[in-house]
């Protein structure tokens, strides 16, 4: 017999009875997000645990000066690496631009489709003109996330229809406490996290 | 406590270690009951709930001594035990050993719902608070099955904060297990005194005079480790001085 | 108490590196999941839910598995099954083999642990890099996990900068612990990039989307499974859910019981193999389902413990992990779900002191957040261990004989009035040392009994 028909055999594949499931996700038990959903997510965003940083700004058009401002404060040179993302159509011309990623790639430039105020993690998928190498690779990682985008719980993350190869949540900068308990940023993924949040100031 | 209410019958199980080890525990449980308006009875026979077979893995020798201690039990108002983990035996596990029963389960989860840890009996049915005294600052450590099969922590302390005199200092790690385990300490005795040294430090570090708890068997095991490394701490069972016999010898010194 | 048992025990209390290494991961861990609990007023509630999502996921295992596979197949990944560890190891070997692949790059997974998959690839020549920064030192040390959340949490900082001294290119110059990190991270940057094959385990399987879901807080994971040309999945089968909403609700419990974190730093849900026009991703994706005894736990009294998604709370709050450490456990996994699993997993003749080598003080059972009655199932480990006769024939005959006098009311009395006048000869205040009790006596004082027992004394009419 195959290890498949031996298996489902042992367990049997009745169909649970109709709503079991169903009702285990109502009323889902979660933290409450009261009040302003931008001001909570901006406040987990900023949680020593998460350790990221954010501006505001008004449009993407805005997003390279506010990119070049971050670089020049951590003493970077005006290089980043932008993928083939049409959300992130910019004058990115005042920078050096990465054509490939690098293993050591400084700093990355993403989009993210949703905030999530709960946790205040970022919700990516991978697609046509999203890689996701990049935004492991890279030492700072600098995220443009629409304002009107921010969600309240984790339950709204959920992307409807197919699903791409992937769908992430990234919550915070890479981190590991795997020597002595003591916790260091960047363990493997990047190191800074900074969030441009954009919408009407 | 309404005066009027006639007094409740209420049956002790003093428990082996009691019996053997430290009769004054069953004494006080005895004064402290009838000072809470109780008629108490100790029902002749009565000898061991059978947790060590229970928790041996024993499971015949367990039923055939729950079925007798259950025997000897019924047909009072409360069943009242010195020891949160004897108690726990009667109320939580009595009854999973009967679960294929149904005659048996039945008289299990009679006796079972009406068995009571001492201090959660006064404390919570009769309402009662001591007027006793004693000048001395003490230490609660939470033995683990009280605490954690039937609830009990708040109830000891609200009976001891009642003890004119004495003050309650925090134990850090209180509800720690302090390595006893019943016949755990004597199958690994290497990891009991591992755990032991550490729950003896923290009672070493409150400060305090005396160390109190609700189970004989934790109280042993950690004054048997304070007095081998040399601490002037003293033990009693909280019910000792909740009775007004904590001026008594503690446990291990000869009375 | 078994010699290898005993030999391992003495070997961790006589270590004080140890000690201090386990208190320094485990101690933050409690305090930090302490904080984190308080924080979630909710807490308990979601604990009663995420029980239910479990218990109602391991009742109907095998729709859901169906579910799981057709999901994932038309998603592009091929779905395996494998009774046992070696089934699953043979099976992931042959993929490894057929892709052509010389080297592989792990992402922790204890099922990888479970079934042996380090030996396995070893014994097949092919090459591993392990890239989880523990398992990373675990491999350098060549020994195995200590814990499953901290499989290093039994070295110190100075033994770690030894290890990377010696096989690392460019190891860190400065004796800290970030700089170690560093060095870690320059290091297997390209082993994870140059890999042929990723391999990691799942934290669950979505069965209405077919994705499988990891999390990691280093960013080891989508490092290692991102590059390659092959991304291999080893999933125990237990760990299904009906949808990512399911997910979710166990998602919260999991990071806030294992560190303390609102929710791990990555957590990703793949579906399938990269599509057609992605820029990045595997070109092949292999599920493999693994029962291993799985099956056989529900049937036999320890379906509950299928809830398990490896926090490590349990053992960071157990007094006995505290002591020990992992390795010292013997198994794949220690502590309170250790010791429930591995007689599960090994048989219970090799591992009958896991179960019994425990307070039952019921903590582990407290900060579970899947509510598994570790106590009750350790229990009932003893129960089947008595049973089966495995328990040593001392502790056999005199927990019999203590019974069958405990029944029999006049002669339990003459037996305490012996042990009482026993006893007394040796000490009339403490008892510094008994015979037959120096199990309690090599450690601790003994409070002598009184003169006469409370059931004697009542009987006179003392009062």
């Amino acid at each position: 017999m195959s290890a498949r028909a031996d298996i489902l055999g042992k367990l049997g594949t009745a169909a649970p009875p109709p709503g079991t499931a169903e009702a285990l996700l109502a009323d889902p038990v979660r933290p409450a997000v009261a009040g302003d959903r931008v001001a909570t997510f901006l406040t987990a965003l900023a949680l020593p645990a998460s350790g990221a940083t954010h501006e505001r700004i008004g449009s993407v058009a805005e997003a390279p000066a506010a990119v070049a401002r971050y670089l020049a404060e951590h003493a970077l040179p005006p290089a980043v690496f932008v993928p083939d993302d049409p959300r992130l159509a910019a004058d990115w011309s005042g920078f050096a631009l990465s054509l490939a990623i690098t293993p050591d790639e400084p700093a990355v430039i993403a989009w993210a489709r949703l905030g999530i105020a709960e946790t205040g993690s970022l919700v990516f998928e991978t697609g046509p003109h999203a890689p996701m190498l990049p935004n492991f690779l890279g030492l700072h990682h600098i995220v443009l996330l629409p304002e009107t985008a921010i969600v309240a719980h984790l339950e709204d993350a959920a992307l409807p229809g197919p699903q791409p190869r992937a769908h992430y949540w990234v919550t915070g900068v890479s981190g590991t406490t795997d020597i002595e308990g003591q916790y260091i940023r960047g363990a493997h993924g990047p190191r800074f996290l900074h969030v441009l949040v954009v919408g009407e100031r | 406590m309404t005066p009027a209410a006639p007094a409740p019958r209420v049956a002790l199980f003093v428990t082996c270690l009691v019996d053997l080890i430290r009769p004054r525990i069953g004494f006080a449980a005895i004064r402290a009951l009838e000072a809470a308006g109780c008629t108490v009875v100790v029902p002749a026979g009565q000898t061991c709930c059978g947790q060590p077979a229970l928790n041996s893995g024993a499971r015949d020798e367990a039923i055939a001594i729950a079925r007798r201690t259950i025997a000897l039990l019924e047909g009072h108002d409360a069943v009242v035990v010195p020891s949160g983990s004897c108690a726990a035996t009667i109320r939580a596990h009595y009854p999973e050993l009967f679960e294929h029963d149904p005659a048996w389960l039945a008289r299990a989860e009679a006796v079972a719902a009406n068995t009571y840890e001492i201090m959660a009996y006064l404390d919570e049915v009769r309402g009662w608070r001591p007027d006793t005294a004693l000048a001395a600052t003490a230490t609660y450590h939470d033995s683990c099955s009280g605490l954690r099969e039937l609830g009990i922590k708040a109830q000891p302390r609200r009976l001891l904060n009642h003890v004119a005199g004495l003050s309650l200092t925090p134990l850090k790690g209180a509800e720690t297990c302090c390595g006893f385990g019943g016949t755990f300490c004597v199958k690994y005795p290497a990891i009991s005194n591992a755990i032991a040294t550490e729950k003896a430090a923290a009672i070493d570090a409150s400060g305090a005079d005396l160390l109190l708890a609700g189970d004989l068997g934790c109280l042993m095991n950690m004054a048997g480790k304070l007095h081998r490394e040399g601490s002037p701490v003293r033990a009693f069972h909280a019910i000792e001085v909740i009775a007004g016999m904590g001026d008594g010898p503690a446990i291990g010194e000869a009375s | 108490m078994s010699a290898a048992f005993s030999k391992r025990v003495d070997a961790a209390l006589a270590d004080p590196i140890l000690k201090i290494a386990v208190e320094r991961t485990a101690g933050t861990a409690e305090a930090k999941r302490a904080i984190a609990v308080d924080a979630f007023a909710q807490f308990e509630a979601a604990r009663t839910r995420a029980a239910a999502i479990k218990d109602h996921v391991v009742a109907h295992l095998g729709y859901y598995l169906e579910q799981f596979e057709t999901a994932a197949t038309s998603a592009g990944a091929h779905v395996h099954y494998a009774r046992t560890a070696d089934e699953a190891c043979k099976i992931v070997i042959d993929i490894c083999k057929a892709a052509g692949a010389r080297t592989v790059a792990r992402s922790k997974s204890m099922m990888g642990e479970e079934i042996g998959l380090p030996h396995a690839l070893a014994e097949a020549g092919i090459g591993r890099v392990e890239t989880d920064l523990a398992e990373h030192i675990i491999q350098l040390a060549d020994e195995r996990p200590s814990h499953i959340v901290w499989p290093a949490m039994h070295k110190t900082s100075e033994q770690v900068s030894a290890l990377f001294k010696q096989h690392h290119a460019l190891p860190h110059s400065e004796e800290t612990i970030p700089a170690m990190a560093e060095s870690a991270r320059r290091h297997l940057r390209q082993g994870m990039l140059g890999a042929d094959v990723g391999i990691s385990g799942a934290n669950f399987l979505v069965a209405d989307s077919g994705a499988v879901c990891t999390v990691t807080n280093e960013g080891n994971a989508e490092l290692s499974l991102v590059p390659p040309r092959v991304h291999i999945v080893t999933a125990g089968i237990e760990k299904l859910v009906p949808s990512m909403g399911h997910a979710v609700q166990l998602l919260r419990l999991l990071a806030r019981s294992a560190t303390g974190a609102t929710l791990t730093q990555y957590t990703t849900f793949y579906t399938g193999p990269k599509r057609a026009a992605d820029p990045d991703g595997p070109d092949a994706m292999h599920i493999v389902l693994i029962d291993n005894g799985r099956s056989a736990m529900r049937e036999d009294g320890l379906a509950e413990m299928l809830r398990c998604i490896r926090c490590g709370a349990c053992m960071n709050h157990c007094v006995v992990f505290r002591q020990i450490g992992g390795h010292a456990y013997g198994g794949t996994y220690p502590g309170p779900m250790g010791a429930v699993l591995t007689p599960a997993l090994d048989g219970l003749a090799a591992s009958r002191d896991l179960p019994n080598a425990c307070t039952l003080n019921g903590k582990c059972q407290e900060v579970c957040p899947v509510k598994i009655p570790l106590p009750t199932l350790l229990r009932g480990w003893r129960e089947k261990s008595w049973r089966e006769g495995l328990e040593p024939a001392t502790m056999r005959q005199g927990i019999a004989a203590w019974a069958w006098v405990a029944q029999r009311p006049r002669l339990y009395r003459l037996a305490v009035r012996a042990a009482i006048f026993g006893m007394r000869r040796f000490g009339r205040g403490w008892i510094r040392t008994l015979p037959l009790a120096s199990g309690w006596t090599a450690h601790r004082d003994l409070p002598a009994p009184d003169s006469e027992s409370f059931m004697n004394r009542y009987a006179r009419g003392e009062r």
